[in-house]
């Protein structure tokens, strides 16, 4: 897939617009000083040994967005996300969150609130006192511990030992320590790993309502299904890079291309007169449907009614975001949506 | 550095393993001093350094100093949280430090327990040893000059060999490799310098061990012919505290979690 057909396809809507239009109904409350996006991942590039992890990892996350990010496991979502958080050091590149590194954060669960393993706690300390010293860490009553436990439904089981808790319970603890600090961004590494399908529901809303008070949220999973019902954007990433930062129906179009769906019984007939117009026509899943590209619908329809072949419907091909996945993580290309300034000039 | 500090104190009292290494300390001082105390047989010469012999406890009250101070960070290690410590207090030395200070505040605490228990077992048993027959051996007192070095030296000891284990376990980032280390580098070196056969040699490991030097700090008597004095010797002690804390701040700083 080269980049010119991508760029070509990807007008549509403007990919910012919709950003923007929510951004401007949450500056109101919630964030009104921000102006620079949640996090700013330029350039990253990381090695373990003869091992390439991050190669030029580069992505921003924005406030009032779900953002996804997808890739197959291994492909460096987690090293960039450990990156962000200053755990680990890069050779190159960097990662900003509200435009400063985070070792420079003095506060910075105030600033980030992060999950990255569920099961990182003392198994013989109790959910409420993991949350506590995280809170006198920060500066934080033990007041704000309850409001986060009451508000990720662990209040009941908050005085027992961690180490009794479902792994979905650990999601929540740690989803609530990442809420500590009220922070204006919200990371979290495979969020739904472990959840039963009420927790994933849950984790879905949850995801969508912090967006909503205008938190940039960035949620990482290797499963675009678990993603694709709650991320308004989405970083693809395979082999250490982004290979796609757009949004979901952006993406979608992209991969789809022109492509039209045309069911009909004379499979043949209709490829033969499509052929020959010059469109190219595939077999798609189902036993009567074939996959046109290379000619708009309407001028299909008038060709293949000259040449009386019998057809039951014709529909603009949609590619499923598995799909887009799929065809972006194998071919690994860079694919990317145009960003606002590019399509300004 | 007063939020992290609070945060440490939380995380210190929120587990029961402190407490447990803390009391276990305690007893095993006290019980070896009582044991030795009450084993020892004098001469009608007397039998040596009774302050010294009184405080043998702290020799194995140590070794759950070293367990605690080693599963302060290295416990951290093995079930990852060590990430979220780093992740709300992302500057390292202050996460170490306020490790060292906590540390320093509850083994200090447990080890003024421990040894005034180890000197009121010698004050209570020697005399039953006939100790106090033999002229010039007053009755033990932790106020009196050479006893309130050897007591609050013990206490200091105890203390360091806690900051060592810290910087020991901020290395390695494993528990059973921290302790199995400190431990060694404890209870094998004197071994090691018993086995060996040239006196220098075995002098100079003397020296530089950090169990040997350091508990020259409790000897009362004969100081002179002691292979280090007892504030050098514990100062000896300092230097691996010293350096292990240093190596372990950078290692800390500069690696990968």
């Amino acid at each position: 897939m080269g980049r010119s057909r991508v760029a070509s396809t990807a007008t549509g809507p403007e990919p910012g617009a919709a950003y923007n239009r929510r951004h401007e109904s949450i500056s109101n409350s919630r964030l009104t000083a921000v102006s620079a996006p949640g996090i700013v991942v330029a350039g990253l590039h990381k090695r373990y040994g003869a091992t390439l992890a991050l190669d030029g990892m580069s992505f921003s996350v924005r406030p009032g967005v779900v953002t996804g990010f997808v890739g197959p496991n291994g492909a460096g979502k987690s090293t960039t996300m450990r990156v962000i958080l200053g755990l680990d050091a890069v050779a190159e590149g960097t990662a900003l969150i509200e435009g400063k590194p985070y070792r420079s954060l003095r506060h910075p669960l105030n600033h980030v609130g992060s999950l990255l393993d569920a099961s990182a706690l003392h198994p013989g300390r109790s959910g409420r006192n993991h949350l506590l010293w995280l809170a006198h860490s920060q500066g934080l009553a033990a007041r704000r511990v309850d409001q986060v436990l009451e508000r990720t439904g662990l209040a009941p089981a908050a005085r027992r030992k961690a180490g009794g808790y479902s792994l979905g319970m650990r999601q929540r603890l740690g989803i609530a320590a990442a809420l500590l600090g009220d922070p204006p961004v919200v990371m979290l590494d495979e969020p739904f790993n472990g959840m039963d399908p009420d927790g994933i529901i849950w984790m879905r809303g949850f995801l969508r309502s912090l967006a909503a008070e205008g938190r940039a949220v960035l949620v990482s999973s290797h499963l675009m299904s678990e993603v694709q019902d709650t991320a308004d954007h989405l970083v693809v990433v395979g082999r250490g890079r982004a290979v796609a930062d757009a949004g979901v129906a952006e993406l979608i179009a992209a991969v789809s291309g022109n492509r039209v769906n045309l069911r009909t019984t004379a499979g043949t007939a209709a490829t033969r007169v499509l052929t020959q117009a010059g469109a190219t026509v595939t077999r798609a899943g189902g036993r009567d449907t074939l996959v046109v590209s290379g000619l708009p619908a309407d001028r299909i329809v008038t060709l293949l009614g000259e040449s009386a072949v019998p057809f039951s419907e014709v529909s603009a091909h949609r590619a499923g975001l598995e799909e887009v996945y799929l065809e972006l993580t194998r071919d690994a290309v860079e694919f990317r949506a145009m960003t606002p300034t590019e399509a300004a000039r | 550095m007063r939020q992290a500090l609070r945060a440490e104190w939380t995380k210190t009292r929120t587990v029961s393993g402190p407490l447990w290494l803390l009391l276990g300390t305690v007893a095993l001082t006290v019980a070896l001093s009582a044991c030795a105390c009450s084993v020892v047989s004098c001469g009608s010469a007397g039998c040596g350094d009774m302050t010294r012999l009184s405080l043998v406890g702290v020799q194995l009250g140590q070794a759950p100093v070293v367990v605690l101070a080693v599963l302060v960070v290295a416990g951290e290690y093995g079930t990852g949280m060590i990430r979220t410590t780093l992740t709300a207090m992302p500057r390292r030395a202050t996460v170490l430090a306020v490790k060292a200070v906590t540390l320093t505040g509850i083994v200090a605490a447990a080890g003024t327990v421990a040894v005034l228990g180890s000197l009121a077992s010698g004050r209570l048993l020697l005399p039953g040893r006939a100790f106090m027959a033999a002229p010039g051996h007053p009755p033990l007192s932790p106020t009196e000059g050479p006893t309130l070095r050897a007591a609050l030296g013990s206490v200091l000891y105890l203390t360091l060999i806690a900051l060592l284990s810290l910087g020991v376990a901020t290395v390695v980032r494993d528990s059973a490799a921290g302790i199995g280390i400190v431990l060694g580098l404890l209870y094998l070196l004197p071994v090691v310098s018993a086995t060996i056969g040239d006196p220098h040699w075995q002098r100079l490991l003397q020296r530089i061990g950090p169990m040997d030097a350091g508990l020259a700090v409790q000897a009362t008597t004969d100081i002179h012919s002691l292979p280090i004095g007892p504030w050098p010797g514990l100062g000896v002690t300092a230097g691996w505290a010293t350096a292990a804390l240093l190596t372990g701040g950078l290692t800390l700083r500069i690696r990968d979690t």
